[in-house]
């Protein structure tokens, strides 16, 4: 009964401020500054409790952009090891999902769930804020239910 | 005359092993064909004596037997002259320019690293721009390397 | 000086300030930099090789996703090659539509630079209203084009979209709310006591290192190297506007966001002009599918500096090699000038001056062996916050700012 109700509590504060991090894995820029946009204040995803972290360690939420490269695969790998139970990622953007206009290129591995499991998808060249924040959104009532 | 007839004449004049080696593109474009023999003399005469002293990029190309290397040089005024030396495939090196210019650092690790070529005097440092451990002798810019 | 007492410090590749992944290895002895060592091509996709596998058309969207932010920059530079080559004369109005594109770019570009130097010395405030003002171009090239980054615009032989009276007017009344926030932010970066003593002799690159190390853009031009393509090399229809080449002979940082935040008032300047002067007609001539054999170099000042593309045809429809040399690549020298015998805490700032955009670049930054015993793995974001509180310790404390 007890740990049922710290289950309660843990899953509310996830879902009341998930904490991310950013990491682009070979993208072109443009789907990172409409995430930083996200966060900026026309956008202000920070009303969603979202805050952007600095380290893997203190995410709940890796939040990728881009195609993998070859050199970035091993990294991107790390950083999801490094992140704690339980994590979730959202690919952002067309190339994250499939590997976009980049697919079949030398370097490119192809999209993030490629690498890593992916929870959710954004499409987009490149996503607006706005489905950046209808994407995060979506995921946390996913956690909501499941609960 | 045109400044960059200007030019095309200077170089003739200087060497004339140049004639018909020099094409006007279009206005401020001018393109030169020259021998890897004969390639640092003309070269020195453009950067020192005729000011080409901004060096945009240098492109590696693939031209079926030989490489091709096409040094993009650019005066103040806007004129810009592309410089093309080649060298047969095998076992040809062409000399460093990152002495005189250090931002042909890395466009030379480019040509090494994509073409294949081989620069002497090129200083150590890390590889650019593939991983580390791509397999060797595989150049994604040349013509008969495939994407798989 | 013998390898012991030097002290390595690797950082990134991954780190969110700067949104892209690079890798830096520094060798410090006590906080003094000694030297850097960049490993670029964490961002490296290829994009020449697979240009060579498509159409010109597929490269065109292939090329303006090298880089988000000067999307409209590599698109235009190599629709100019391709149409030098296919000789085609392009409508002067579509030409005016690409030079407006691209300024509107710029200003986006410069205003998102302004934000994030900001947000690298711990003026956090000065992230937020930038990037608050920015939106109001972002929303204008929504309208013009349909997108806010990746513009789509350019075809060969002109532009897809035109421009009807009543965008001119949005456009234009968007032009009067950033002008006015900009004479704003050019008090701020040029009169702010705190930004001059965070900005002012830091990252010094000499007029000469400039032209030695081959700097381009800003960075070069705060080092009072007259150099700009939109004048020197015209094209589009900049030879037709008339703009000021902001120049600056500080050397430092606190003179490359000077030329920045000037540039945005130039910018402001042609994209009246353009829309003032632009001509009626058609915005695009029809294109052969296969292009001649031939070869051509397209030269473009992209916000960060200049852009060149080297396009060879072989006359079919896919080119046989394309070269793209973006603004980037060409700073990395000069970068590693700034940083050599500086403090560590500069490093973030330094390497954000040059506007950074290593996708472009990769199309970029590793980590060598270290010294095991003594090494120590920086964040970013953990390098930006040593910065800060290294510059706070010395009274530069930007929450004291009052904005």
């Amino acid at each position: 009964m007890a740990i049922k109700a710290v289950k309660k509590i843990l899953t509310w504060a996830r879902i009341k401020s998930p904490w991310i991090i950013h990491f682009n894995t070979g993208a072109c820029n443009a789907c990172d500054i409409e995430i930083i946009a996200a966060l900026t204040p026309r956008y202000d995803l920070e009303r969603f409790g979202v805050l952007l972290k600095g380290t893997p360690r203190h995410a709940d939420v890796l939040v990728c952009s881009g195609p993998v490269t070859k050199e970035v695969e091993p990294r991107l790998k790390r950083i999801y090891e490094q992140m704690v139970e339980p994590k979730f990622v959202i690919a952002v953007g067309t190339c994250a999902c499939t590997g976009g206009v980049f697919s079949g290129c030398y370097n490119i591995k192809g999209g993030i769930d490629t690498v890593i499991p992916v929870s959710a998808y954004i499409p987009g060249c490149p996503v607006s804020p706005k489905a950046i924040i209808d994407g995060t959104v979506k995921l946390l009532v996913s956690l909501e239910e499941k609960k | 005359m045109s400044m960059e007839e200007n030019i095309k004449e200077g170089l003739v004049k200087n060497f004339s092993f140049l004639e018909n080696k020099i094409q006007v593109q279009r206005p401020r474009r001018l393109l030169l064909d020259v021998d890897l023999e004969r390639f640092e003399e003309v070269f020195e005469y453009l950067t020192k004596g005729l000011k080409f002293g901004h060096l945009i990029a240098i492109t590696g190309l693939d031209e079926q037997d030989k490489l091709s290397f096409i040094y993009h040089m650019a005066q103040d005024g806007g004129i810009m002259i592309n410089i093309k030396t080649s060298v047969p495939k095998d076992n040809f090196a062409i000399k460093t320019i990152s002495g005189r210019f250090p931002s042909a650092e890395v466009y030379e690790r480019e040509l090494v690293d994509l073409l294949g070529a081989k620069v002497e005097g090129l200083p150590e440092g890390s590889r650019y721009p593939l991983v580390d451990d791509w397999p060797k002798g595989q150049f994604p810019l040349r013509k008969d390397w495939k994407t798989k | 000086m013998s390898d012991k007492n030097k002290f390595k410090i690797p950082i990134g590749p991954q780190h969110p300030a700067l949104k892209e992944p690079e890798s830096f290895s520094v060798a410090l002895k006590g906080e003094k930099i000694l030297g850097v060592d960049i490993r670029l091509g964490y961002n490296h996709r290829g994009v020449e090789k697979a240009c060579e596998e498509r159409t010109y058309i597929q490269d065109m969207y292939l090329v303006e996703r090298v880089c988000g932010i000067c999307s409209h920059s590599h698109s235009t530079c190599f629709v100019q090659a391709v149409e030098e080559i296919a000789g085609l004369q392009v409508p002067r109005r579509a030409l005016y539509i690409r030079t407006l594109v691209s300024e509107l770019e710029r200003i986006h570009s410069h205003l998102l630079w302004l934000g994030v130097a900001g947000h690298e010395i711990g003026f956090d405030t000065l992230l937020m209203y930038t990037w608050r003002d920015r939106e109001v171009v972002m929303d204008i090239l929504a309208e013009l084009t349909g997108n806010r980054v990746n513009y789509g615009m350019n075809t060969i032989g002109g532009v897809r979209r035109d421009i009807n009276p009543d965008q001119i007017k949005k456009v234009l009344k968007g032009m009067d709310i950033l002008e006015e926030r900009t004479k704003y932010y050019i008090e701020v970066a040029s009169k702010e006591t705190t930004v001059i003593k965070r900005l002012l002799g830091v990252g010094i690159l000499s007029h000469e290192d400039a032209l030695r190390l081959d700097a381009v853009g800003p960075t070069a031009r705060a080092s009072n190297v007259n150099r700009d393509v939109r004048r020197d090399d015209p094209y589009a229809a900049y030879s037709e506007v008339s703009f000021n080449v902001i120049t600056d002979d500080h050397n430092d940082i606190y003179g490359r966001t000077l030329v920045r935040v000037k540039e945005l008032m130039e910018a402001y300047k042609i994209v009246r002009q353009v829309l003032k002067d632009m001509p009626d007609g058609p915005i695009t001539v029809k294109a052969p599918r296969k292009i001649p054999a031939g070869e051509a170099t397209s030269r473009y000042e992209a916000p960060r500096g200049e852009d060149m593309h080297y396009v060879k045809s072989n006359g079919t429809e896919k080119p046989e090699r394309v070269k793209i040399r973006a603004p980037t690549l060409a700073n990395i020298q000069a970068v590693k000038h700034m940083l050599k015998d500086r403090f560590l805490a500069d490093m973030p700032i330094v390497i954000a001056a040059i506007d950074p955009c290593f996708s472009c670049t990769d199309r970029l930054i590793s980590i060598n062996d270290l010294d095991r015993t003594k090494s120590e793995i920086v964040t970013w974001e953990g390098l930006r916050d040593y910065s800060i509180k290294w510059y706070k310790e010395k009274g530069i404390d930007f929450s004291k700012v009052e904005i």
